[in-house]
């Protein structure tokens, strides 16, 4: 089989790993994180278009390096191509290997941020999170610049304040790291933060099956020719949906 | 002599500290605060509700306008009270348990204030038993729930099934936002309505008070 993936270049070196072992061929694009700061809409159509750039003369079928992300994913179309994608909401449960996982996490250690070697490395001038159509992380000098000095410190108070609400920063080690490098500079980042810093092992499952073909129903969606993505508000996470007639993508 | 059409500019540009100032001028000169909000102050909210549709103007500038707006309106809130004007209704808001991303709450809050709402925050991370107890407590006539992730969207849910529990639910309209929610979650969860962004949340608000509940998608 020969696949295409379309991955986020924050799980480049989770993916580089997990394609070296596949028995399948696959050919991979990492686009950038800042696609995750367009908001869902600007990120589902540039995702869109890169899964229409997919020919099946070339390809068996488009696999997502994503998850809902903000449903960034929903209303994806599969055209000529099924697309195969893992149920999770984020990049947070692919690192960690299950979205149960995650969801025990993320409700035993509330205010905790997340940091992998793509966290890291990939994409450091943008914001993890969005803020509109501002350019992400737009530092307080960038505000002061554009908005005044008055009015520059308050929307740099505005758009920082939910880091007030963060205490911890885990580490979601991969076991593929060179050395300790992203640990320490992740352990630099929460102590410069005030945060806690602590650590917790990742785990490849969910990319290796993803680029290995194996598939099961439990964590991975495969949408047929003329379906689409969409978010399920369940435990699913994500389900088939057909088509809408005269709806674009 | 006050400089009122100043006003609108300060509240479209977002400069705070001149909008109070005309504010400040034209209440020392006898100007009726009503005729103020209405020929001036909300005309200009609605010409920034505008550009930012067309993208003209982005979340800072919402924020900034929004602030300005506020810095208007505080001078002429005792006139208002003494005037017995009531809000346009009073509202509940906070971002779900679970969720800490507060900003587009904050500036969804801001607007409200700047459209003549009371508005009630609760900050971020409030469990379902935090809104029942503040419904119970202001009387609010609207619970606005905010989330940025879809893991945390599910507590929305928990939320208007706990204000169903509580026996509160016929009482308040409940609206949701958050970059993630959709008019679709909206009707799947039994809301009262949904905005996409935090200047149409205002006219929601408002078409809810009248007792006209949003056409669902």
């Amino acid at each position: 089989m020969r696949f295409k993936l379309i991955s986020c270049e924050v799980l480049y070196r989770e993916m580089c790993e997990s394609i070296a072992r596949s028995p399948h061929q696959v050919d991979v694009e990492f686009l950038s994180k800042g696609l995750h700061d367009l908001g869902g809409k600007a990120m589902g159509k540039a995702l869109q278009e890169k899964v229409d750039a997919v020919s099946p003369d070339t390809h068996d079928a488009v696999l997502m390096g994503y998850a809902l992300c903000g449903n960034g994913l929903h209303g994806i179309e599969a055209r000529a191509l099924p697309i195969v994608i893992p149920r999770a909401h984020d990049c947070i449960a692919l690192l960690m290997g299950s979205r149960e996982r995650y969801a025990e996490f993320f409700e035993a250690n509330p205010g905790t941020y997340f940091r992998s070697t793509g966290w890291l490395e990939r994409g450091k001038s943008l914001h993890q999170l969005p803020v509109g159509g501002t350019a992400g992380g737009a530092s307080l000098d960038d505000l002061i610049e554009r908005y005044g000095e008055e009015n520059g410190r308050y929307l740099f108070e505005e758009f920082t304040r939910y880091q007030q609400h963060y205490r911890h920063l885990t580490y979601i080690e991969s076991g593929l790291e060179p050395d300790g490098r992203f640990e320490e500079e992740a352990r630099r980042e929460a102590s410069k933060r005030g945060w806690e810093y602590g650590k917790i092992p990742g785990n490849s499952r969910l990319f290796h099956q993803l680029v290995n073909g194996d598939w099961p129903e439990k964590d991975f969606l495969v949408v047929p020719p003329g379906a689409r993505i969409a978010a399920s508000y369940d435990d699913n996470i994500i389900r088939v949906e057909p088509p809408v007639e005269g709806r674009g993508a | 002599m006050a400089d009122l059409a100043q006003l609108r500019e300060a509240i479209i540009n977002g400069n705070a500290k001149a909008a109070a100032a005309v504010v400040n001028t034209a209440i020392a000169e006898g100007t009726q605060p009503m005729a103020l909000i209405h020929d001036y102050m909300i005309p200009a909210m609605d010409e920034v509700g505008r550009r930012f549709e067309c993208e003209e103007y982005f979340v800072p500038e919402l924020l900034l306008s929004a602030r300005a707006m506020k810095a208007a309106l505080e001078p002429l809130r005792p006139l208002l009270a003494s005037s017995g004007i009531q809000p346009a209704g009073k509202v509940l808001i906070g971002t779900v348990k679970g969720d800490l991303h507060d900003i587009g709450k904050n500036l969804v809050s801001s607007l409200l204030e700047g459209g003549g709402f009371e508005v009630i925050d609760l900050g971020s991370d409030v469990s379902p038993g935090k809104f029942i107890e503040a419904a119970q407590s202001t009387g609010a006539d609207i619970i606005a729930l905010s989330a940025l992730l879809t893991v945390t969207m599910p507590s929305m849910k928990y939320t208007i099934e706990a204000l169903k529990e509580a026996g509160l639910r016929e009482r308040v309209k409940v609206i949701i936002g958050g970059a993630p929610v959709t008019q679709q979650y909206a009707d799947q969860i039994g809301a009262d309505g949904y905005s996409e962004n935090a200047t149409l949340a205002v006219a929601l608000a408002r078409r809810l008070m009248s007792g006209t509940r949003q056409a669902t998608a």
